[in-house]
């Protein structure tokens, strides 16, 4: 049989080519391929060459439309038994080529040539081409006229047209070689005979039809020589007779024969048509063509020869022809024509022919579109190859089982466009039912037993055939993909004839089938918080904004769309900075697993992987981090690592494994190699987009002077140094800090300026910014959690709770790329640092309780007096001041209010309380504050602390109680309605004014010190009495002596120390008119009419103005005394006492306000309208001397 | 029965999702694997042939030697596929049939993934004795 027939085959003129001298087999390749382009030559080419020298046979010769068909036999062909039945196979022509720069002499070329010619005995025209002569060889003129022909040195071109010429040239020869062949057949002078016809001598009755026969067999030779001469018209003819005479001679084989070159005359002068009629008489003559091989067969030498090859290259050349047109329709004629030849390949005696059978229907079947059907003929092919046991047929074999792994989907990665592969993988998120579909698509065909036989067949023949690529390759595949299914000595031998496989390898080389380990993204570790990078909101301000999610949801149904967008997560990484990712290995086979080196590969070239080795154990799997450095801006993908294991170098994608991994979970694939070594699920991680940023400035920060925590008692106010160094490239130029985190009121202060001043921060420089905290105070499930004295235990979890506040720092380099002005626009990102400050905080001074406490002091009525009208603005006498805590005698103390702490100590410290009181306003920079001395509390005891709450009184008893506040802000106070609700917010208001003024400090050791959290306690003490504590009386009374007693006072005091005052100088004497003032202040803003009465008593708290025995006289008026007091005025009222008995006594006052007006009584508390409004004023004692 | 059988079902995504080798012959581990790749070659044919006819038995549509493949394709395009040696198209269509009620059961476990492989051992139990009284 032979390889590659059609029906086209009878009309081909064979012509052998050789390669002639030395010459090496890609020039020969190359000149070949030249060569084998003239496969048709046209008749009217060759009319210059051809010349009639008689009468041709070939009467009908279409000259103009004609063409001569070559078939190259490259390397030549040995003669075939059969040429006398198929006169095609005959070579009629060789041409030799030479390569002269290689074979210098030309002598040797020719006789090599003919030498090689003696073997063609059917050959007419030889012709031997010689390329690239040198001069000397052109100048030989022996060879002219000789069969060798000289190609000068030329551009391809020109060869070529001299190529073509030479054709032409060897067309018409053989042209009127086949004429002088007919006319010879004609003259009926040989005998044809065939191997079918026996070959023991003749019966006579055979020798009798045999000559019958002659004439027939005579007519379809003539007819083969006219086909081959391109005369379809003339060939039809002599078949019509030959098929005639062989019908009559019952000359079966011939018949047939005859038959195909009749169908093949009606191809060629049908030539390019075709319709349904040729398509029917062709598959109607050869069917008949098929049964008369059938028929011809003979049983008596079955044994030694058979036209069953010709039965079956006939069945061949029908399939071949109904499927090079319409192989759709026909598909199934195909089929079954085919299936029939493969039938007959168990009858075929030789070996080679049914490897040319099953070659020829595997083509077939590929051309049909049905690739299973040809992997089968083909891996039937590479069986019959194998078992020829030699290296090229161990070659041929893998060679051709690697055209079937595309049919098994087996093939190597090497072989299949692996962008394209992974594009398929890329649009899967359509959801449910698609996704599912996609993911069987992936595993469509896991025949895996069959695939498994392929692959082990590709494994023995690679062996076999010394390819130790393919062997690596094949071996890889099979432990890669089946590992579950081969036995832990399996994969062992595997795993040696991957090493075996190895060593016959240069070092470094690389294929493109993985093998172990399984390898598959684990996670890309996040910036830390100290290298996060920001994308900056170019044209703000707060340029760090927008960078993260705004509003308050997670997930937001109307941003869908976008989400899937936003699902591929980025990646920003730094030129220069090394990063991380890590991956899972597996190694689900029973063998150590040694990975020389593994480092992620990446085809930008714009990174730097440090590789890195790995051994695994069997079954096992193990999570490393593999490392780099971004050397180039711009962007990057991490596709897989490249890993070197087992001597060969490959890559290993991801994407592979992921798909692997979704089929395992899908019951399409036979195991999960993570799960079965142990490991645990991991969600399916997606390889971000990574773009490579330049340099970008990157801050250390530090708390100067502590490693760990900072550890503060509750409310202690410390100042701690934040060292930030800038420890890139590139200088800072913005740089802003933020808080975050919990407990953000401890940090009371950040020196901002500091950090604003120092920018741009050069590389290296470095900064430190002091930050004032304070320590917040501790919960109540903090205190049950830390009992005691555990300071270590808080302390873990103080840090695990993460209750500590966090500065961020957003920091950013020049706005554009130094050195590169083409970066369109685009800003480099800036950078976040997060610096959590590690507080821990311990149980401090605790407040047990704090409660308001009243006292009363009388004051004493003197020159002083007159200070009850400033005493609001007393703010103004500094003396006073320092005497805060004595009690002014001449005022005294009415109402005075305490505040009493009582403050405990758990801790094993001792802690010192100061209390200060802001006495004005925030705004004013000369705050008088009252610094009380410090108490002391030593551990583990409780301590009390007063606080007087006196300088608080608003000066004005206003509608409004924030007058004062209206006041320094300089707008015109506002008259507000004294209404319930409004009273309350302000009074709230005035309480808070009030409470933050005073701040009760502490301090323990050298270092600790800070504020008590007393806000609430605070509030709370004086909820119910604030009114008292805030608001001055409506009405305030004073009593002074008259100016002449004064004067005496005064002299009569010169003796006494000059620096007691408050006690000595409100004595008078007794049976002397004293006159007294008494002064009403009125601290509205309103007129106030009121009605005035004054008592006096004495020690007992006898009247003793009025009633019997009445120890005070008076002049002037002491009761009912009326008068209208305008709005911050004082009133005065002067009258005179008399003091009969020296003593002790006691001067009141008291007034009525007549129309009080709503303020007023709600003052006074006063529960309807008409209640009048009684004021009294503190009692004011006077001493009275006796005469001395 | 048949000396040599091997059925085989293959999901619409040409994957085979059972395999059983119902044969008397003795096994041979080589020949198993050839079964499988007849089948496997097989499939080219199916696939034209089955939109050729509305029957879903298909007869035997493919032979390689003496071994000759019979396929039954369901509406959802599984294919049976029978590989044997006799010739007894009354027996396997009836099998076939008597399968393909075996497999819509499975498909009508709601827990049975279509398209992933049969594992109940209840239907190769099943298959294997309706290969018995049928081939």
């Amino acid at each position: 049989m032979e390889p590659d027939v059609s029906i086209e085959t009878s009309c081909m003129i064979r012509v052998a080519v050789l390669p002639i001298g030395s010459i090496t087999i890609p020039l020969f390749r190359d000149y070949t391929s030249m060569l084998v382009r003239h496969y048709t030559v046209s008749l009217s080419s060759i009319s210059s060459f051809y010349t009639e020298h008689q009468k041709s046979p070939f009467a009908h010769q279409p000259w103009d439309s004609g063409s001569l068909r070559f078939k190259f036999m490259v390397g030549g062909s040995p003669p075939s038994p059969w040429e006398d039945f198929q006169s095609n196979r005959k070579i009629f022509a060789v041409i030799g080529i030479c390569h002269c720069p290689s074979s210098p002499d030309l002598h040797s070329v020719m006789d090599q040539f003919v030498t090689a010619c003696k073997s063609y005995s059917s050959s007419v025209v030889q012709r031997c081409f010689a390329f690239c002569p040198g001069d000397s060889q052109l100048e030989d003129e022996s060879f002219k006229g000789s069969n060798l022909i000289l190609f000068p040195p030329a551009d391809r071109q020109t060869q070529e047209f001299h190529l073509q010429t030479m054709m032409q040239d060897i067309a018409a020869s053989l042209l009127m070689e086949f004429e002088k062949s007919v006319l010879q057949a004609e003259s009926g002078g040989t005998i044809l005979k065939t191997p079918l016809d026996s070959q023991a001598s003749l019966s006579s009755e055979e020798v009798i039809k045999a000559k019958k026969r002659r004439l027939g067999r005579a007519q379809k030779t003539i007819g083969d020589y006219c086909l081959l001469a391109g005369s379809p018209v003339d060939a039809n003819a002599h078949y019509s007779t030959s098929l005639e005479l062989a019908r009559l001679t019952g000359d079966f084989f011939w018949y047939a024969g005859a038959m195909e070159g009749s169908v093949c005359a009606l191809l060629i002068d049908q030539m390019g048509q075709r319709d349904q009629v040729l398509d029917d008489e062709v598959k109607y003559r050869y069917n008949s063509v098929i049964l008369h091989y059938r028929k011809s067969f003979i049983q008596d030498n079955a044994q030694r020869v058979s036209p069953l090859s010709f039965e079956l290259e006939a069945t061949l050349k029908l399939a071949r022809y109904l499927c090079r047109y319409s192989w759709k329709e026909l598909a199934k004629e195909v089929v079954d024509l085919l299936t029939a030849a493969a039938d007959g390949a168990k009858s075929l005696i030789d070996a080679s022919d049914r490897l040319i059978l099953y070659i020829e229907i595997a083509r077939l079947f590929g051309t049909l579109g049905y690739h299973r059907k040809a992997a089968f003929f083909s891996r039937q092919v590479a069986q019959l190859y194998l078992q020829q046991e030699n290296r090229l047929a161990a070659i041929s074999s893998m060679q051709v089982l690697a055209m079937t792994t595309k049919a098994y989907r087996v093939q190597s990665r090497a072989s299949t466009d692996h962008a394209l592969y992974q594009e398929n993988g890329q649009n899967h998120a359509d959801g449910g039912k698609a996704h599912h579909n996609w993911i069987v698509s992936l595993f469509e065909s896991q025949w895996s037993s069959i695939q498994m036989v392929v692959l082990r067949e590709i494994l023995l023949s690679a062996v076999r055939g010394g390819d130790p690529l393919t062997a690596w390759s094949a071996a890889a595949r099979l432990l890669r993909s089946y590992y579950p299914l081969i036995t832990p000595a399996g994969q062992n031998g595997l795993a040696s004839a991957l090493s075996n496989a190895s060593e016959r390898l240069p070092s470094g080389t690389r294929c493109a089938d993985p093998a172990l380990p399984f390898i598959r993204l684990h996670s890309f570790p996040l910036h830390s918080s100290q290298q996060d990078i920001v994308k900056r909101n170019h044209g703000r301000d707060d340029w760090w904004a927008g960078a993260a999610p705004s509003g308050p949801f997670i997930y937001t149904p109307f941003s869908k769309g976008e989400a899937n967008q936003s699902s591929k997560q980025e990646l920003i990484w730094v030129v220069g900075e090394a990063v991380q990712v890590l991956v899972e290995l597996a190694n689900p086979c029973g063998f150590d697993l040694k990975v020389d080196s593994i480092y992620l590969s990446v085809h930008s070239g714009n990174f730097d992987a440090f590789p890195i080795s790995v051994s695994l154990p069997p079954n096992s799997s193990k999570v490393i981090a593999l490392a780099g450095i971004p050397t180039e801006v711009g962007s990057l993908k991490i596709p897989g690592c490249i890993v070197h294991c087992f001597g060969v170098i490959t890559e290993h994608y991801f994407k592979d494994v992921d798909n692997l991994l979704v089929g395992a979970a899908q019951g399409l694939v036979l195991s999960d190699p993570f799960r079965c070594c142990g490991s645990p699920k991991l969600k399916n991680v997606t390889v971000p987009n990574i773009s490579v940023v330049p340099p970008l400035p990157l801050f250390i920060s530090r708390v100067v002077g502590s490693d760990g925590a900072i550890i503060l008692y509750e409310g202690e106010i410390r100042e701690v140094q934040i060292s930030l160094a800038n420890a890139g490239t590139v200088p800072i130029e913005q740089a802003h800090i933020s808080l975050s985190g919990k407990n953000q009121d401890s940090i009371q202060s950040i020196a901002y300026e500091i950090l604003k001043s120092s920018l741009p921060l050069k590389p290296g420089a470095e900064v430190r910014i002091p930050v004032t905290l304070k320590a917040w105070q501790l919960g109540l499930s903090d205190l049950d959690a830390a009992p005691g004295k555990n300071i270590s235990g808080s302390t873990g979890r103080q840090l695990k709770d993460g209750s500590s506040p966090v500065l961020l720092i957003h920091y950013a380099g020049p706005l554009a790329y130094s050195g590169d002005a083409s970066t369109n626009g685009s800003v480099p990102p800036g950078r976040r640092l997060v610096v959590p400050l590690n507080i821990c905080v311990l149980q401090g001074l605790s407040l047990v309780k704090a409660r308001l406490l009243s006292m009363e002091i009388p004051a004493h009525v003197g020159e002083n007096h007159s200070k009850i009208q400033v005493e609001t603005s007393s703010t103004e006498e500094s003396p006073r001041t320092d005497r805060f805590m004595k009690i002014d005698p001449y005022r005294g103390s009415w109402g005075l209010r305490f505040l009493e702490l009582e403050l405990s100590n758990p801790t094993d410290v001792v802690f010192e309380i100061g209390v200060s009181v802001n006495m004005e306003d925030s705004n004013d920079e000369e705050n008088p504050v009252y610094d009380y001395p410090k108490t002391r509390i030593d551990r583990d005891y409780t301590a009390r602390v007063l606080i007087p709450l006196e300088h608080f009184k608003l000066p004005v008893l206003d509608g409004s109680f924030l007058v004062k506040e209206s006041q320094m802000n300089g707008t015109i106070s506002r008259r507000s309605s004294f209404s319930e609700k409004s009273s309350k917010a302000e009074l709230n208001a005035s309480i808070k004014n009030l409470i933050s003024r005073i701040k009760v400090r502490w301090q323990s050791g050298r270092n600790n010190s800070g504020e008590l959290n007393i806000k609430d306690a605070i509030q709370a003490a004086l909820q119910s009495s604030m009114m008292d504590v805030l608001l001055p009386d409506p009405l305030t009374f004073g009593f002074r002596c008259g100016q002449n007693t004064l004067q005496d006072f005064a002299e009569l005091n010169l003796d006494e120390e000059s620096d007691i005052q408050g006690t000595r100088k409100g004595s008078l004497r007794a049976h002397d008119m004293t006159p007294i003032e008494v002064l009403v202040r009125n601290n509205t803003k309103e007129m106030i009419k009121v009605s005035l009465s004054i008592t006096c008593r004495d020690i007992a708290g006898e009247n003793c103005v009025e009633g019997d025995k009445a120890t005070v006289l008076w002049a002037g008026v002491l009761s009912g005394v009326t008068m209208e007091v305008p709005p911050l005025k004082e009133y005065r009222h002067s009258f005179s006492l008399y003091f009969l008995v020296p003593g002790e006594y006691t001067l009141l006052a008291a007034a009525v306000i007549d129309d009080a007006n709503e303020m007023l009584r709600a003052r006074a508390r006063a529960k309807s309208c008409d209640e009048s409004i009684f004021c009294r004023g503190p009692p004011y004692h006077i001493r009275v001397d006796g005469t001395m | 029965m048949a000396s040599t059988a091997c059925f085989m079902i293959v999901s619409r995504n040409d994957i085979p999702i059972y395999e059983a080798e119902v044969g008397t012959a003795p096994k041979k581990e080589d020949a198993a694997h050839q079964h499988q790749f007849i089948l496997h070659a097989a499939l080219d044919i199916v696939q034209d042939l089955a939109w050729t006819t509305s029957a879903m038995f298909l007869k035997s549509i493919d032979r390689f030697n003496d071994l000759v493949v019979s396929v039954y394709v369901t509406a959802g395009h599984t294919r049976l596929m029978l590989l044997h040696d006799s010739r007894n198209d009354d027996g396997i269509k009836s099998f076939f049939q008597e399968v393909h009620e075996l497999y819509i059961k499975i498909l009508l476990n709601p827990l049975y993934l279509p398209g992933s492989r049969i594992t109940s051992s209840h239907f190769d139990t099943k298959v294997r004795a309706l290969a018995r009284k049928y081939l």
